[in-house]
């Protein structure tokens, strides 16, 4: 761009770093505020941004090369070398809304990025390491997630199996309110649709394993409650959603058992989620009525089919978001003609008041109050008439994205290079540009 | 004149229907179904102002033949409608109730000939009569509705246990919100059904000096009242879901069955004309 200053982004995230590389670099909290103040207090760095999050830890800088933001990365783990991508000016621009948009996801379309984007802008301005132009671009990267969620299909369906899980048993249940889940079996994916499950409002949650070490381990861990396994029946009679995930060969819910806790249940709904292989509920189950049971197979199938959704949906997506990063780059560039406007009209008006005050001394006393106004009026008025029309220029040209005609000019007149805007004690110009020259420094 | 009103009301169901009916294609816009809402609810007010200029130009006879107990019924259930919208927001049921309150609605706009006796004898004008026909029609209008729940929950248990989440899953409501306010509505008409049938057998007393008469409308709406008691008896002992639904729907084919056939005998309404509404309980 037309400044020494331009956004850098270096980053890893699931597509180039493995876990192991990803947890070492990743912080938050304190550490993450700390890390930033320590960034931005580094020559050549205007404004900081981190990004961590389990897939991705990004860092953005403002500033006058993306060595700094390099330096982040390695001086938390050497291992991070040869994991990190690296992009600047409008193609680190384009990473962070397409982030936002969530079609960087590992599951694209799932909604939680933004919110994590949205929570990195926060920490940022918190630590006073964004400014006006991480600012803005933050809110563009809000404004275009939000386009791409409503303008495309991309957040429609379900995008995990535990996800699938959910909308299942909101389908069958509503909301679930004072009912129970019960998982049968420690396993890690029960567990994690059990937290969903949660998150729509079951306020029970049960754990039963074979053995109960596990079972006890597993419910601290979601804080669940741990049941003998001998039990199972009783269990079955008082939750509504099942999670089957045990290691065992077999059927662990037969359809016998299924019809004696349909009767116990005196007809209440039932639903059995099985995330084992190989099997633990009869797939016959749910030819009882009442009684919905899905394999792993059922809802991956769904998976695969908000997938496949989803990457049509991600064409559009991307549309949109070439579309904003080629609004943003406008806008600034319009932004950045604007110190030149104001620096001339600054250096024009400052000729005009030296000449009117010189010709005014010059006409000593001859001249009432009125008269010098008309004075200070007249030059006023020839530096308006005069800039007019090279202002108009050069605001259409910023428009257009040529940013030849602005430097031109400034060299034509001879302001704006070495001259610092910010050393002026008060705003000028009558355009918005001096509110935040420091942007385009 | 009344009839002029009634059509403009017509109008507006079918602004209604629109409304909701384009909700459920695009269920992402959630304002159609307020307009909807909106819609139905001016609908019922100018129906009411139909049926209020009906009864001052015909004296009230006009609800004893079959049209104007349509257009009683109808506007019943979208009364029904408005008040299980504003209890459950559902909006996705006005989608299936409001086009049969619509397509019920209809025939009456176009068939005027009058159906009903000029003058009615003087025994059955009893406010008794009209608490009759009131609870009669809105029961049956309740059952229509609990019969339509019904169809919507056997459309949803398919895409559910077909493991097919097509169009129909993300648009229809949960499982259990179409169980409860299938049992919900079936409870409520039961009770409102009860009431027609005492008001009924007490009208039977004033005109044939006999609370029961092995009449067929009696009969068959006496074998009504019971398959709805032993529906509302039977949630109690595990009937959810499927077979509830099925049995909701079974049961309003026997309604409409009875109202069919008594009507079409020559019978059931002229050797009583006037006792009970056309429409029948």
């Amino acid at each position: 761009m037309n400044s020494g200053r331009d956004l850098h982004l270096v980053g890893l995230s699931h597509k180039s770093a493995p876990v192991a590389v990803r947890e070492k670099v990743a912080l938050g909290g304190d550490d993450l505020k700390e890390a930033l103040t320590g960034l931005a207090a580094r020559p050549g760095v205007g404004e900081v941004m981190v990004v961590s999050t389990c897939n991705r830890v990004e860092c953005y800088v403002y500033g006058e090369s993306l060595e700094e933001a390099r330096h982040f990365f390695l001086s938390r783990t050497g291992e991070a070398e040869g994991h990190l991508y690296e992009r600047s000016g409008r193609e680190a621009v384009r990473h962070l809304f397409r982030v936002a948009a969530s079609l960087d996801s590992m599951v694209v379309g799932e909604p939680q990025i933004l919110g994590q984007v949205k929570e990195a802008y926060g920490m940022a301005a918190s630590a006073e390491t964004a400014g006006t132009f991480v600012s803005r671009l933050c809110n563009r990267a809000f404004a275009t997630a939000k386009r791409v969620r409503s303008e495309t299909e991309i957040a429609r369906g379900a995008g995990s199996v535990s996800q699938v899980a959910v909308e299942l048993v909101e389908k069958i249940f509503g909301n679930l309110e004072n009912r129970a889940v019960l998982l049968v079996g420690a396993g890690k994916m029960g567990a994690l649709s059990a937290k969903a499950l949660r998150e729509l409002g079951a306020d029970r949650i049960l754990v039963t394993n074979r053995s109960p070490e596990r079972a006890a381990a597993l419910a601290a861990e979601i804080g669940a409650a741990a049941e003998p396994w001998d039990t199972l029946n009783s269990l079955l009679t008082l939750a509504d959603v099942v999670i089957v995930s045990t290691g065992a060969p077999t059927y662990v819910i037969t359809r016998e058992l299924a019809a004696q806790v349909m009767k116990a249940r005196r007809g209440r709904s039932i639903c059995f989620i099985d995330l084992a292989v190989p099997r633990n509920v009869d797939p016959a189950c749910g030819e009882q009525d009442n009684v919905y049971a899905y394999d792993i197979d059922d809802l991956q199938r769904v998976v695969s089919q908000t997938h496949a959704a989803r990457a049509e949906e991600a064409i559009r997506a991307e549309a949109i978001v070439e579309a904003e990063v080629m609004a943003f780059a406008q806008e600034r560039e319009t932004r950045a003609a604007l110190p030149v406007l104001a620096e001339l009209r600054r250096h024009a008006e400052q000729i005009a008041r030296a000449e009117a005050e010189r010709t005014l001394a010059h006409l000593g006393g001859k001249l009432d109050e009125k008269g010098r106004k008309s004075v200070e009026a007249m030059a006023h008025a020839i530096v308006n008439k005069l800039l007019h029309g090279p202002t108009a220029r050069l605001k259409e040209a910023a428009a257009s994205g040529d940013s030849d005609l602005p430097g031109a000019a400034a060299e034509l007149f001879g302001v704006g290079e070495n001259e610092n805007p910010r050393a002026r004690s008060r705003p000028e110009s009558d355009s918005g540009a001096a509110a935040h020259p420091e942007s385009h420094r | 004149m009344s009839l002029l009103v009634l059509r403009f009301a017509a109008f507006f169901y079918a602004g209604a229907v629109t409304a909701y009916v384009l909700y459920f294609a695009r269920p992402r816009h959630q304002a159609l179904a307020t307009v909807g809402q909106w819609l139905l609810a001016v609908a019922f007010l100018v129906q009411a102002a139909a049926i209020g200029l009906g009864c001052k130009e015909y004296g009230g006879a006009e609800f004893f033949g079959l049209r104007g107990g349509l257009v009683f019924m109808t506007w019943l259930a979208a009364g029904a409608s408005l008040v299980v919208q504003r209890l459950y927001r559902i909006p996705a049921v006005g989608a299936f109730v409001t086009p049969l309150i619509l397509v019920v609605l209809l025939p009456t706009l176009f068939l005027v000939k009058p159906d009903f006796p000029e003058v009615l004898p003087d025994a059955v004008r009893r406010p008794m009569l009209t608490v009759h026909i009131v609870t009669a029609l809105l029961g049956v209008a309740l059952f229509a509705m609990a019969s339509l729940v019904a169809v919507m929950y056997l459309l949803q248990e398919r895409e559910v246990k077909g493991k097919r989440f097509g169009a129909l899953f993300s648009r229809l409501p949960s499982l259990n919100a179409l169980d409860q306010l299938n049992q919900r509505l079936v409870r409520v008409g039961f009770v409102v059904y009860t009431v027609a049938l005492l008001t009924g057998s007490g009208m039977a007393k004033v005109v044939w000096k006999s609370a029961w008469q092995w009449d067929p409308q009696q009969v068959s709406s006496l074998v009504i009242w019971m398959l709805y008691a032993a529906m509302v008896q039977l949630r109690h002992t595990g009937w959810h879901g499927r077979r509830f639904a099925l049995l909701t729907i079974a049961a309003f084919g026997l309604v409409l069955g009875s109202m069919v056939t008594l009507n079409v005998l020559p019978a059931g309404f002229t050797r009583h004309a006037g006792d009970f509404s056309g429409a029948r309980k």
